[in-house]
């Protein structure tokens, strides 16, 4: 046999990929539906987006949207908690509420055979939730070990005082989606009522609708369950943009652990905006992916980390660029200084070998972005809460082809700022302090597990 | 249930490599999935891990594939891969656009047939400290993150394959040679000891070939013989309490029990269903929902090649004693064993159970390790709709004999508590 192995095998051929196609109307109440049929398996899944994430939670009430989403779905109509899960169960039906900084997602995945009943029970849950007191006590005890059991993950830990200190407490992304201890503790169960008047309306959400099921069977289903929602609610919503302050350590201590986590980044500017593309591109070169340089040099090259990370992260109304990683604790200060080099380096620009492989993954790889009813549903709510044009996946891989070089070098020096990065820290300071003395790049101040600081 | 009933082929070729093709044409993608028949039960005590530091060593490199390329090659393609180990098996995966299957094909053959080459000190240093990290992130750090380390080396005895973590002990470790490696390649990394998987949109003829021409000439080694066991039952109870820095106090058991796909692991999974499966289950209702005494409870029945085990983990709500919620468990245990299961309670587990069949199908990298799965296990790839039957068939019975012959026999039981 004359195969010679040293040679790469390529394809000759590119294979034809059509999206799926989505369908867009209204019900008569006023509620926006996307739809994408799809039937290769008998299964339905329904996105209820509203916007009442926990940016919306008031000021000494922080973690409201996420206790209304637990109790929202504690009993409805004729069930109490326990019946609307045996109901489900026994359809093998799942409904969650789920609950993000921006949204509220009532989630419901059903095989075809039970969808006329699992919409009944989505329904009662969506028009007629009890609000019983002794769920609402329940769940918010619930909530408040939760918040209490965080104190022993370093690196939940480190990603709550990093958001908080980036944004600063003002801003409405500062703060978990979940809430403090105290601010938790405030709560009554009259806000929850209230902020399902105020936020779970036709005109505050969209629905999502992905897999076995006609538009017209979704259409008729849905105005027949929903005509007579109809409720108006009002939810305000002011940004307050966040202050820079100066690039500093933020040092949480936890007795004896083994390794250090990081974060460290700084805020950027929002998804919808030009150079999304660009930035995408970008972030795969230094640390969006196994081959980039982040993770090369601190796994692949150093051996510090398990996996070492960097990404955009993007709230509807603003954004982050930060770094992840944790390390052995004896490597703290030389995980710090690898993170700042790339940082840096990456703004020296990048080289038409990387360019080129981050278009051919990003471009290619977009099919099996469509692969699953969840991804479908993920991407058309990602393009709703975006603001993302009409035709941004049928573009989706051109917006990729004519990205150039200078437009990635442009997309660093916009958008990354070594100057401006601050550095969250979970770990031992035992081990850390003394490490820390020897790189002078920033002054080193404690924290504690709410992310607030306690020495200067 | 026809969407259940999963074409293939299947076919061996001359130097022992099992292949099984599986065409769907739904999205344009394909997944190679690789099983080595190869897990940390086949480690010795002293050194253990090395399966899994193994199967790191796999990414870096062989002989026409330089360090790092691997995972390179298959993003530049658009593709998704990754590997994972356990006690029984490790495997290796690709999701690629379809007309990259070659590509995925060419990378796996070349570190099946031509892995040595490329090894050298440096990568294996380097990847012992990557492994080190990962235990340490991903148990040493991690709150209560040694418990399953610690059930296992009990509820197994000290010459059970099963008795140590796949991660392996930092010590072992550490203490790994080039020679170790190569040595474990050579035992375990025959083509005749492995099962590759290719599933999603090809045309047969040309895999076929493609196949033929990339893993033909592979050479096997001897072929390789794995650990057997006798069923194995712990005499009496063990108690350990261990401090750790934890907010909240948490217990843990574990009985011996059925090995996957033994006569009694479906109704073991059942009744696990019925007690902590849902927010109606049984244990769920009372200790969560009810008396509020714990914050969250799970129950599962771990099963492998060689054994199983099943456990039951809960946590305590701040201000509750584990002396109470271990009476609350014992007697939810007693009440199901002696009066069984309602008709609704297992209406209900049966058809969770059958539509998370139906949702995991969606995934072709899922569906094509389970066709590896059911392949390992049953030697029958197409084994869907067998394993629905097996839960369908379960009946009160079975579960009040089940929960008899495992839940009343002696058991571990772990209390993490907090430190201070």
């Amino acid at each position: 046999m004359s195969l010679n192995r040293a040679v790469k095998p390529f394809p000759k051929e590119e294979i034809s990929f059509s999206l799926p196609e989505i369908e867009n109307f209204c019900l008569s109440n006023g509620l926006r539906v996307l739809h994408v049929k799809k039937d290769t398996l008998p299964i339905i899944n329904i996105n209820l987006v509203f916007y009442a994430g926990s940016k919306y939670d008031p000021s000494g009430r922080k973690g409201l949207a996420n206790l209304f989403g637990m109790v929202a779905d504690e009993g409805a109509g004729i069930y109490d908690t326990l019946a609307l899960s045996d109901e489900l169960d026994t359809l093998g039906t799942s409904l969650n509420i789920n609950r993000d900084s921006d949204s509220i997602y009532y989630s419901l995945q059903t095989l075809t055979e039970h969808y006329a009943k699992s919409l009944d029970l989505f329904c009662d849950v969506l028009l007629s939730p009890r609000f019983e007191d002794a769920a609402f006590e329940r769940e918010k005890r619930k909530i408040l070990t939760r918040i209490l059991q965080i104190k022993d993950a370093p690196d939940e830990l480190a990603d709550i005082a990093f958001e908080r200190i980036i944004y600063g407490d003002d801003n409405p992304y500062s703060h978990p989606v979940f809430g403090y201890a105290d601010t938790v503790q405030q709560i009554n169960n009259a806000e929850v009522k209230d902020f399902y008047k105020n936020f779970i309306f036709p005109s505050n959400g969209f629905l999502v609708c992905v897999g076995n099921i006609t538009a017209d069977h979704l259409k008729k289903s849905f105005e027949d369950k929903l005509n007579t929602w109809t409720i108006e609610g009002t939810n305000n919503f002011t940004l307050v943009n966040s202050k820079e302050t100066a690039p500093k350590i933020y040092l949480l201590h936890k007795e004896g652990t083994v390794q250090s986590e990081i974060r460290c980044g700084h805020l950027t500017c929002k998804r919808n905006e030009m150079d999304y593309f660009p930035k995408s591109i970008l972030n795969m070169i230094l640390g969006g992916q196994f081959s980039s340089r982040i993770n090369l040099n601190l796994r692949e090259d150093k051996g510090y980390t398990y996996g070492a990370l960097s990404r955009f992260n993007y709230h509807k109304d603003a954004a982050h660029f930060y770094v992840s990683t944790s390390v052995g604790a004896e490597n703290t200060a030389n995980a710090l200084i690898e993170i700042d080099k790339e940082i840096n380096k990456i703004k020296d620009g990048i080289s038409g070998e990387e360019l080129k492989f981050a278009k051919s993954s990003m471009i290619r790889k977009f099919p099996s972005n469509f692969e699953t009813l969840r991804q479908i549903s993920v991407n058309l709510i990602g393009k709703v809460v975006y603001g993302l044009k009409n035709d941004y996946f049928n573009t989706y891989i051109d917006s990729i082809l004519k990205v150039t070089k200078e437009d990635v070098n442009k997309a660093a020096a916009d958008n990354i700022f070594p100057e401006n990065i601050k550095y969250v820290i979970t770990g031992d300071k035992n081990i850390i302090r003394p490490q820390l003395k020897n790189i002078m790049f920033a002054d080193v101040v404690e924290i504690n597990s709410d992310g607030e600081v306690i020495e200067g | 249930m026809p969407i259940l009933d999963l074409q293939y082929e299947k076919y061996k070729l001359s130097n022992g490599l099992q292949v099984i093709l599986h065409k769907d044409n739904a999205v344009p993608l394909v997944s190679v999935n690789l099983w080595y028949h190869v897990g940390s039960a086949d480690e010795q005590r002293g050194k253990t891990g090395l399966a899994h530091l193994f199967e790191h060593m796999m990414f870096q490199g062989s002989q026409n594939v330089p360090k790092e390329m691997h995972f390179k090659y298959i993003q530049e393609a658009g593709g998704v891969l990754n590997g994972s180990t356990n006690f029984d098996r490790t495997n290796y995966y690709e999701k690629v656009p379809s007309n990259f299957l070659e590509l995925a094909l060419w990378l796996e053959s070349d570190r099946m047939g031509y892995f040595l080459p490329a090894l050298t000190l440096e990568k294996l240093n380097n990847q012992k400290d990557v492994v080190k990290n990962e235990r340490l992130e991903r148990y040493d750090n991690q709150p209560y993150g040694l418990a399953w380390e610690i059930l296992i080396s009990n509820i197994y005895p000290d010459v059970h394959p099963y008795n140590w973590a796949t991660i392996g002990s930092i010590n072992d470790i550490e203490n790994y040679s080039l020679e170790d490696v190569s040595t474990f390649f050579n035992l375990f990394y025959s083509p005749s000891n492995a099962t590759l998987v290719v599933a999603g949109d090809f045309e047969e003829a040309k895999a076929r070939e493609m196949i033929d021409k990339y893993f033909g000439s592979i050479k096997s080694t001897n072929s390789v013989s794995h650990p057997s066991v006798k069923p194995f039952n712990i005499k009496k109870e063990i108690f350990i309490e261990r401090k750790e820095n934890v907010q909240l106090d948490r217990i843990y058991f574990a009985w011996n029990s059925d090995k996957a796909f033994g006569a009694d692991d479906a109704a073991l999974d059942v009744l696990s269903d019925i007690l902590a499966g849902s927010k109606g289950s049984r244990l769920y209702k009372k200790i969560v929902h009810e008396l509020e005494i714990a914050q969250d409870i799970s129950v599962f029945q771990y099963s492998g090649k060689l054994a199983g085990h099943l456990m039951v983990v809960a946590t305590a709500k701040p201000g509750n004693d584990l002396d109470k919620i271990k009476k609350e468990i014992i007697y939810e245990l007693d009440i199901l064993r002696i009066n069984g299961a309602t008709e609704k309670e297992l209406t209900k587990t049966k058809n969770s159970i059958r539509s998370g069949f139906i949702y995991s199908l969606q995934n072709l990298d899922s569906l094509a390790d389970q066709l590896n799965f059911y392949n390992f296990y049953l030697d029958e790839p197409n084994s869907f709709s067998n394993d629905l039957k097996r839960y369908d068939v379960v009946t009160n019975e079975h579960i009040k004999t089940v929960a008899e012959k495992y839940l009343t026999a002696p058991f571990v039981e772990l209390r993490i508590t907090p430190n201070q």
